[in-house]
């Protein structure tokens, strides 16, 4: 979260990808560094450690959720 | 009967127990006579009722100086039945109190909770931080039990408990185990009880030693790997369980790793066998740290644990790389050994907040 808030504020347009068990921890940072509304995408979890065929497959499902969150305006 | 201290105030009573080394260091809920009685009330047994002596001081454990310590220590009337079943167990010989509150080793009782009580007496967190703070049954019930044990077992620092450094876990440590989320069973209906039962199982453990393990499901050794770090950690050359060996211990599985060990279908069995086969060693690797220890073993290997069912098994705590093992001291006439007791609340008695 912070790295995608710290990329935001410096003009690059950025997304935070934050797996499920993080999220509640992932809206405490962005509102406590006062950007309640940057871009999120949630992944399972967890997700390290679950196998090279695991992350092809949620990396596939996310990649449309993740470009449509990073044109957002 | 209990003795009575008076006070002018609240802020005066408070320094009065501090004074008196009554307290574990910590501000506390003053005990007056109306706050005992409701938690007695809670309890549905007469106050003079004797739950056993309490050691090293051979105090007299009654319900209602449980109820002084549990009150000191925050509780609310529905932890009472935990707390009056931690008490009991602690209580039963084979935990050895007494030896264990003088030693110089640091160990504290570890209060495991399972069944319904978990909902019905608490909540008792078994999620994300469970041993940390922020949890007011986890935190209460566990500090009840050590006033218990400073209190009426008569352990002062220094004087009669003589742990070097201690832990702390002293000051509180209790949880429960995540049952609803665990691929294994209950831990306590492994250990012999129905699954609608509610049990506190109490071991005599060091602090959470963590233990990283970065789980690869492409591994074929995955589950193997785990079991080997769990056994580092639970017994490395500078534990009591490598060195005194027979005792008990601990391992706390984290959701993620839980689901490594299942994905490998391993039963809460075939993890105990796999953690009591990853710590058999060498004498001689014994022999090079401790050599006077080493001595009473024949044979090339020996075993940190007599049995695998010794290492008690739960999952709890948030999803993660870490799951916690605790060693133990191994010591006393019954070597350390975890004890378990039925949570009774047929007798409870509901009181209204006030």
């Amino acid at each position: 979260m912070r790295d995608g808030i710290n990329l935001a504020r410096l003009g690059i347009p950025a997304v935070a990808l934050v797996t499920e068990d993080f999220w509640p921890q992932g809206d405490f940072v962005a509102k406590s560094l006062g950007m309640p509304d940057i871009p999120r995408v949630q992944l399972p979890h967890p997700l390290a450690g679950t196998g090279a065929e695991n992350l092809r497959v949620v990396a596939e499902q996310i990649v449309p959720t993740l470009i449509r969150s990073w044109l957002r305006d | 009967m209990t003795d009575r201290l008076q006070a002018e105030d609240e802020s005066q009573a408070l320094e009065l127990l501090h004074s008196k080394g009554l307290t574990d260091g910590l501000p506390v809920v003053i005990p007056t006579p109306d706050r005992v009685a409701r938690l007695l009330l809670a309890t549905g047994l007469d106050a003079d009722v004797l739950l056993g002596e309490m050691g090293p001081g051979n105090g007299a454990a009654t319900v209602e100086k449980v109820a002084v310590a549990a009150c000191m220590a925050g509780c609310l009337p529905d932890h009472m039945p935990v707390v009056l079943a931690a008490v009991q167990a602690v209580l039963q010989p084979e935990f050895d109190l007494t030896e264990m509150q003088s030693t110089t080793h640091c160990t504290a009782p570890l209060v495991i909770v399972n069944g319904p009580a978990r909902h019905n007496c608490g909540p008792i967190a078994s999620g994300f931080g469970a041993l940390g703070p922020g949890h007011r049954a986890n935190a209460s019930i566990g500090r009840a039990l050590r006033l218990c044990m400073l209190n009426i077992g008569g352990a002062r620092p220094g004087e009669s408990d003589m742990a070097l450094l201690g832990h702390p876990g002293k000051f509180t440590y209790c949880l429960a185990e995540d049952e609803e989320n665990s691929p294994l069973p209950p831990m306590h209906q492994d250990l012999g009880y129905k699954p609608d039962d509610s049990v506190v199982t109490v071991i005599g453990a060091e602090a959470p030693h963590s233990v990283i393990y970065s789980g690869d499901a492409d591994d074929p050794d995955d589950a193997f790997k785990l079991l080997q770090v769990l056994g580092i950690g639970l017994a490395n050359m500078a534990t009591n369980n490598a060195v005194l060996t027979g005792g008990g211990a601990v391992v706390v599985l984290n959701p993620e790793h839980a689901k490594i060990l299942a994905r490998a279908d391993m039963s809460r069995g075939d993890i105990q066998l796999g953690l009591w086969q990853n710590t058999h060693y060498s004498k001689e690797r014994l022999a090079y740290f401790a050599h006077g220890f080493a001595e009473r073993f024949h044979g090339e290997e020996y075993r940190c644990f007599d049995r695998p069912e010794d290492i008690l098994v739960l999952m709890a705590g948030g999803s993660g790389l870490y799951s916690m093992v605790m060693p133990s001291w191994c010591a006393g006439a019954n070597r350390n050994r975890y004890v378990s007791q039925v949570i009774t609340t047929d007798q409870f008695c509901e009181v209204p907040t006030v």
